[in-house]
């Protein structure tokens, strides 16, 4: 990496190569070039995030049995209120109202009322900043999370991890820059869709990492049954490559594409080096696990996950996505059957690690440049499905970000009385990701790449940054 | 005299009003703050929408000329000078009417204060002449029409290098060199073929490298089947083609795969251009006879398909699915990028918001799905008219049923059904049930099931029987007081359900059973939905059942495919299967054989029976018009039943089977195409007036909007839909459109030189890239669509033909000092593998290649259940030694939301979205990819392996390595170099580098 140092590369530049789309020198020099370091210092001052941990809760997580405290919902329960023509992606017509099962109380300084559901974060409301009108367009699993993550509703555009990456590079040479740890028993919704490059360079890709597999990263080391793959065969190997490469770089100069291969096998050798050092949990301390809740088996899971969480941004990965439940009919947040049977165990597998994962980020010093964002596609409804289940609600549903940048224990926007609409200061996912970018020092309106014939943006064409929410 | 006084009174304050504005001492005061505060607004806020250049002027109200808000929309005046809380501009800012809220975006506070303020201050404006259209929107490089320019007179013999060369001259640049005949080879296989030139290929070219040879070269290739394999993905990653829905439920399309065997067929046979474009769109209204082409229908349904909207929100599906489908058709054929006009008119291109929902109206009367075709159209032929006559005869055609032919046939099956022989009981020897039921033998050779219920259960039963030949067998239940509900079903409301019969046939001497197999099943009764032929279809999860009509007798009738021989002495062993669960298990039955032919052995209705026992002299009409329906029924079915199968495609059209998961179909109808609205700025929840349909105006030869031609058939076209995609067909196929003749050179041309002349092949409009060479595009589009008729061959040829595209890839500093990007083409582009080609050339050099074309796509991948609908598909695990594993890439088993990790790393591109263009990156990742994937290392090993079997030495076996990935011989230092490599390392780590190195990884 040294040695290109010297390449200038301003972030016009950047954009202007990488958005002909037709490829060559630009796209072959992918993110080598792209180190933050490497940009002229001329350029803004530092910005406040340098790292984000993405936490998706799949299936649409209930606002007014978690964070939407709706006590309307008590006093009309059991009254059949609802839109009498099922809503286009309600997957049944609407029943009675019905009340959270859960107790709710306030919590902190900032009096936030959270359910039972939730102990420990209610601990930590007051370093949290609540997005509570959030609303999307549709009632879909699929376009909702597609629509969390890529600010479209259709497949094929880059989440946010993605634009992330393309923006602003890696902060190692180590790891991958953008990580995705999905829940092992199963992808989200719209399977890898909600980690894709789109139709920026597949270098931005969210990586998906197994961290109980062989290997955490995908072909991070060769199949032993090939046994002409020891580490004296890949070594000599990568060294023989490496000088008939560079023999062929200096017979065709003035290419840069080729000697990009060259460091990219070396890089790749560096990332062999220290991903099984960042992936292996067992030099964490044993309090450091039972914080996390790797002690028990319903937080163990989500515990391990963000305790990775914690360990990749440590060492210098841009963004990471914690994902939370697969898609399907079970261990997720798709309650469709029963709130009070469903949720307890989806919420309890997620609080202390939570919590725990904030704790640790705050003890480390690492507050003071990442953000954290939990979320979900969308809410649910304040009107019973079936017995005790509700259905889908993009209507309004909650958001909260903690860390850099973000005004401690403030509240933005307001659902109705029954948690059913957004009615104040709604909020958009183009709002919560133009705000995102904000703290990373980007401006949504400018982070575009022209894509069959459209300036596209993260933020299509809306988005405002929530001011109220950041501390500066 | 008071209505003067009023009138005078409003004429002052009027004038006053007019003088106060004009006289104001602070009017320039008042420009200064419209022109610098007020204007900016209008223009990035409202213009937009409401302005004349915009092309949009929503609700009437225009806002870039003083008169504009003046009158005013629909609503009436938009500003009252003076009265911002009377402005309807105002209200509609400050959002405080939900009827009334303009930008949807609120402007920020800032800019709704300045305008009240200038309304406040009295709404000064000084544009007094509505803005004239600056520009002509056809006036654009793409949209004019073809004119022939001149080629440029220069000493080059070839067209394309005129042209090229008086671009270079202009900026006093040259052509490159010629490339060495093995670099040549090598670019122009890959281009062609997508693979590498063999050893002996290279040496034969080298020793002969003139323009004789090369032509000849040139020629082959294009005759090679090998080169529809290529070309056909280019055109796959265009439309966006995938084997799944991709969305939540990303569902396998097992039937995709005869489009994918379509488009390689076309390319192959040299389709020409219109022709392709008719077959894709329309192929059912163009060729009705010509059923084996149905496949090009696929090209409609190549997207994605969101099954859970398509459940649960209805109108929210139609319209985004329709948007999908005109998004890609017209990206795909006119590099148009008409999706941008969905909210608004077009902003840059002259695509009003009304042609884009013209054009969903296109689409309107199709679904996408599993479509069944014939794929011998004598068959289809045939199969329409047995088809026609089943109408016919389920109208109870009196003509038809009693022609003199329908009369014949039925009194010979009276013939035959009187003197069928009587069924022969399955003497049983043993009997015995596999979960716990008890079988009891009774009178008349009946069974009765008592004791334990279990779940599911399987009868067993063996015996003899007394005839000497065998055609059919007959399971007849009864009820039985015993039974909950009389039977005869065990089930507590007395169905069953049989999942599978099997028949075995137990010769003497024989050392195994012989499954007999079972052709063809009817039963008295059939259940909804389960329906006797599911108990001898394979699958064990369908079943015949009899709910509702329990507690009486049934039959069902299994014939075998032909009369078959029972040696004396033989045991045949039946197996009943009663899988479903739920204790569906029979009650009461009987098993009975016979050999007979199928028409006197059918079970028939019960009134068909009551008919045929009355003497034939006291039939009534009716019963007469029955018993030949009931004939003529079963005979026709058997013809139908004995045409070739029928093959699926997934495909669009008004009637389709969706895959929804784990092998389960759901039908969808269009019985007629649905209305599209207009919907104001693209709102779903807003639809304004019907939109028919058409497309954008280009060309006063090409009407946009589609009517039926009153001389065809309108009875039949109209109640079909075909004809809207036949007309937006004949549209893009017609000479006159400039687009499309543009667009498809400047693909071929992209594909050919890593860039197009216009570098956005999916987009000509303003958006887009202009043309390096605007004047050769043409050329080469008119001689395309007159000259080469339409031929991809042809052009192929004369691009490769060139000079240019012949000349050496390397980097002149001269010239690279003048035109770093290589626009003006004085070098080729030097261009990395795609993952295709690398995945095929890794096949190749590895001598694994399995040549073998067409048919159902190979998954690379382990299929196990998911959590819900979408299955879980692990690629790591995969073993390449499977057969079907050396297959070319394309034909692969390409799943839409789960790609496959090492065709990703190398840039195949997220097919949620139109592909025009790929990527080529390099990182880390990839490099990983490409040194530890098993498949590489599989091949690694397979090489080294088909090395050493043909070349004894290292040595050899190294040269060899070298040939075949490079195209040349390795120098004697790398030889050295290479062969104490391997000496150490083994020749399967020294071939896992090279299948790693630049070398191999570009192409010259």
């Amino acid at each position: 990496m040294q040695r290109r140092r010297d390449l200038p590369l301003d972030p016009s530049r950047r954009q202007s190569m990488l958005s002909a789309g037709s490829g060559f020198a630009a796209l072959a020099l992918g993110q080598l070039l792209l180190r933050d370091d490497h940009l002229p210092a001329t350029e803004q001052p530092r910005p406040q995030v340098r790292r984000v941990i993405q936490l998706f809760m799949t299936g649409g997580a209930s606002p007014m049995d978690t964070f939407d405290y709706k006590p309307e919902l008590e006093r009309l329960h059991g009254q059949m209120l609802g839109p009498k023509e099922k809503p286009e992606g309600f997957t049944a017509p609407a029943g009675a109202i019905m009340k959270s099962p859960f107790e709710f109380a306030q919590h902190g300084q900032s009096g936030r009322w959270v359910s039972s559901l939730f102990p420990e974060q209610a601990m930590l409301v007051d370093e949290m900043a609540f997005l509570m009108a959030m609303t999307t367009k549709t009632n879909v699993h699929g376009p909702g999370t597609y629509m969390m993550n890529s600010g479209f509703l259709l497949p094929g555009f880059p989440c946010l991890g993605a634009w992330v990456s393309y923006a602003l590079g890696n902060l190692t040479d180590n790891l991958p820059t953008f990580v995705v740890l999905p829940d092992p028993r199963g992808l989200p919704y719209n399977q890898k869709g909600c980690f894709s490059a789109g139709f920026l360079p597949a270098v931005h890709e969210g990586v998906v990492i197994d961290a109980a597999a062989r290997n955490p990263v995908p072909d991070l080391t060769a199949d032993p049954r090939f046994e002409f793959t020891g580490a004296q065969q890949d070594r000599e190997g990568l060294r023989l490559l490496a000088e008939i490469n560079q023999a062929y770089a200096a017979k065709h100069p003035a290419d840069p594409r080729l000697d990009a291969r060259i460091a990219s096998y070396e890089l790749a050798a560096k990332l062999q080096l220290s991903a099984p050092e960042a992936f292996n949990l067992a030099d964490e301390t044993e309090l450091t696990s039972r914080l996390y809740g790797l002690d028990q088996s319903i937080t163990q899971d989500f515990g391990r996950r963000c305790l990775l969480a914690r360990r990749l941004i440590e060492r210098g990965v841009r963004f990471v996505q914690v994902w939370s439940g697969p898609q399907g009919a079970t261990n997720n947040w798709d309650n469709h059957g029963s709130i009070p049977n469903e949720l307890p165990p989806m919420a309890a597998s997620v609080d202390r690690p939570i919590a725990a994962l904030l704790r640790d980020l705050k003890n480390r010093g690492l507050d003071r440049d990442t953000l954290v964002i939990w979320t979900t596609e969308f809410g649910r409804t304040p009107f019973a499905q079936g017995g005790t289940g509700r259905d889908h609600n993009g209507g309004s549903f909650v958001t909260w970000l903690w860390g850099a940048g973000i005004k401690p224990g403030v509240t933005y926007g307001k659902s109705d009385d029954w948690g059913y609409q957004a009615v104040e200061q709604k909020t958009w996912c183009y709002d919560l990701h133009a705000t995102i970018l904000h703290l990373l020092g980007i401006d949504h309106l400018e982070l575009t790449v022209r894509h069959n014939g459209i300036d596209r943006r993260l933020t299509d064409v809306h988005g405002h940054v929530i001011h109220d929410i950041l501390s500066s | 005299m008071p209505n003067q006084c009023r009138l005078l009174i409003l004429l002052c304050l009027v004038s006053g009003n007019l003088r106060g504005q004009v006289l104001d001492a602070t009017s320039e005061n008042q420009e200064a703050f419209f022109r610098r505060q007020v204007l900016p607004i209008f223009e990035a806020h409202c213009y937009p929408c409401h302005a004349h250049n915009s092309g949009q002027i929503e609700g009437g109200l225009a806002l870039d000329w003083r008169s504009g808000w003046e009158l005013g929309g629909t609503r009436g005046p938009a500003v009252v000078p003076g009265r911002p809380e009377q402005s309807l501009l105002i209200r509609a800012i400050e959002h405080t009417d939900p009827e009334l809220q303009m930008p949807a975006e609120p402007l920020p506070r800032e800019h709704i204060a300045l305008l009240k303020e200038w309304v406040q201050r009295g709404a000064w404006d000084d544009r007094q002449t509505a803005p004239q259209p600056t520009e002509d929107p056809l006036d654009w490089w793409s949209l004019r029409p073809l004119v022939s320019p001149k080629i440029p007179s220069a000493p080059a013999s070839h067209p394309i290098d005129a042209f090229i060369q008086a671009r270079l001259d202009e900026n006093r640049l040259t052509h490159s060199p010629p490339a060495s005949p093995r670099a040549l080879i090598r670019r122009l296989y890959y281009d062609l073929l997508g693979f590498p030139p063999s050893p002996e290929d290279v040496a034969r070219f080298v020793a002969d490298p003139s323009d004789a040879a090369y032509e000849r070269l040139v020629d082959r290739l294009l005759a090679s089947e090998r080169y529809g394999e290529r070309w056909a993905r280019h055109w796959l990653d265009t439309i966006h083609f995938a084997e799944s829905h991709g969305y939540e439920h990303d569902i396998g399309r097992d039937h995709a795969w005869p489009y994918r065997d379509y488009v390689i067929g076309a390319l192959n046979d040299d389709v020409p251009w219109a022709t392709f474009v008719r077959q894709q769109l329309a192929v059912d209204w163009f060729w009705p006879e010509s059923t084996e082409l149905l496949p090009a229908l696929g090209f409609l349904a190549a997207g994605t398909f969101d099954l859970s909207t398509y459940s649960t929100g209805p109108v929210t599906f139609d319209y985004l699915d329709r948007d999908d489908m005109v998004h890609q058709t017209m990206s795909a054929f006119v590099s148009s990028t008409v999706n941008c006009a969905r909210c608004h008119n077009h902003k840059f291109d002259p695509v009003a918001q009304e042609d884009y929902y013209a054009l969903q109206a296109v689409f309107a009367g199709i679904l996408k799905g599993d479509i069944p075709y014939d794929t011998d159209s004598l068959a289809a032929r045939t199969r329409s008219q047995l088809e026609n006559e089943l109408r016919a005869i389920k109208d109870l055609d009196r003509q038809m049923l009693f022609s003199a032919d329908a009369q014949q046939r039925v009194a010979t099956w009276l013939d035959n059904h009187h003197s069928a022989t009587p069924w022969s009981p399955l003497r049983l020897q043993s009997f015995a049930s596999t979960d716990g039921s008890i079988l009891t033998h009774t009178e008349e050779d009946r069974i009765v099931v008592s004791g334990p219920n279990p779940e599911t259960d399987t009868y067993i039963l063996a015996g003899k029987i007394s005839i000497p030949r065998l055609s059919a067998l007959r399971l007849e239940l009864f009820p039985d007081p015993s039974l909950p509900m009389q039977g005869p079903g065990r089930c507590h409301n007395g169905n069953l359900h049989l999942s599978e019969i099997k028949v075995l046939l137990f010769a003497p001497q024989a050392q195994t059973a012989q499954e007999l197999r079972l052709v063809h099943a009817s039963a008295d009764f059939n259940q909804e939905g389960w329906g006797v032929e599911r108990a001898m279809d394979g699958d064990p999860k369908t079943a015949w059942g009899i709910f509702p009509e329990v507690g009486k007798p049934h039959t069902a009738i299994f014939e075998l495919h032909e009369s078959t021989i029972i040696p004396d002495g033989s045991t045949i062993t039946i197996q009943l299967q009663q899988l479903h669960g739920g204790s569906h298990l029979i009650g009461s039955f009987r098993l009975s054989m016979i050999d007979a032919p199928s028409a006197a052995i059918r079970p028939m209705p019960a009134y068909i029976e009551a008919a045929l026992q009355q003497p034939a002299e006291n039939r009534s009409d009716q019963q007469k018009l029955q018993i030949a329906a009931h004939v003529l029924t079963q005979d026709v079915e058997q013809r139908l039943a004995a045409l070739p199968a029928r093959r699926s495609v997934y495909a669009a059209g008004p009637l389709v089977q969706i895959p929804a998961g784990n092998g389960n179909f759901q039908e969808a109808r269009r019985a007629t195409p649905k209305p599209v609205h207009l919907l104001q700025r693209g709102e779903m929840s807003k639809p304004l007036h019907e939109v028919f349909p058409g497309t954008f105006a280009i060309s006063p030869n090409l009407p946009s909007r589609f009517v039926l031609d009153a001389t065809e058939d309108a009875q039949d076209a109209s109640a079909t839909e075909s004809w809207r995609r036949a007309a937006l067909a004949q549209w893009i196929a017609h000479p006159d459109n400039p687009l499309t003749w543009r667009s498809i050179v400047n693909r071929v041309w992209h594909y050919h030189f890593g860039r197009g002349l216009c570098a956005t092949p999916n987009d000509f409009g303003r958006m887009g890239d202009s043309p390096s060479h605007p004047e050769l595009m043409d050329w080469l589009a008119i001689w395309f669509r007159d000259t080469a008729g339409g031929s991809l061959k042809r052009l192929h040829r004369l691009i490769v033909t060139s000079r240019t595209y012949r000349q050496s890839s390397e980097v002149r500093g001269d010239a690279a000092s003048l035109d770093n990007e290589n626009r003006l083409l004085w070098r080729q582009h030097r261009r990395r593998l795609d993952a295709e080609s690398y995945r095929d050339s890794v096949l190749v050099v590895s001598g694994q290649i399995d040549w073998m074309m067409g048919g159902a796509s190979n998954p690379n991948f382990q299929q196990s259940p998911g959590a819900q609908l979408t299955p879980s598909l692990d690629y790591h695990s995969y073993d390449w030694s499977l057969p079907g594993a050396r297959r070319r890439s394309i034909y692969r088993y390409v799943w839409r939301g789960i790609p496959d990790p090492l065709m990703a790393a190398l840039d195949f591109p997220d097919l949620g979205l139109l592909a025009p263009v790929r990527g080529e990156s390099s990182s880390p990742l990839q490099s990983l990819s490409l040194y530890n994937h098993p498949f590489v290392l599989f091949h690694s090993q397979a090489m080294a392996t088909n090395l050493a079997a043909e070349h004894p030495t290292v040595s050899d076996q190294i040269t060899a390595a070298i040939e075949r990935l490079y195209q040349r011989s390795p120098k004697s230092e790398e030889l050295t170099r290479f062969e104490e490599f391997a000496q150490r390392m083994e020749i399967a780590a020294f071939c896992r580098v090279l299948l790693n190195s630049t070398e191999f990884l570009f192409i010259e």
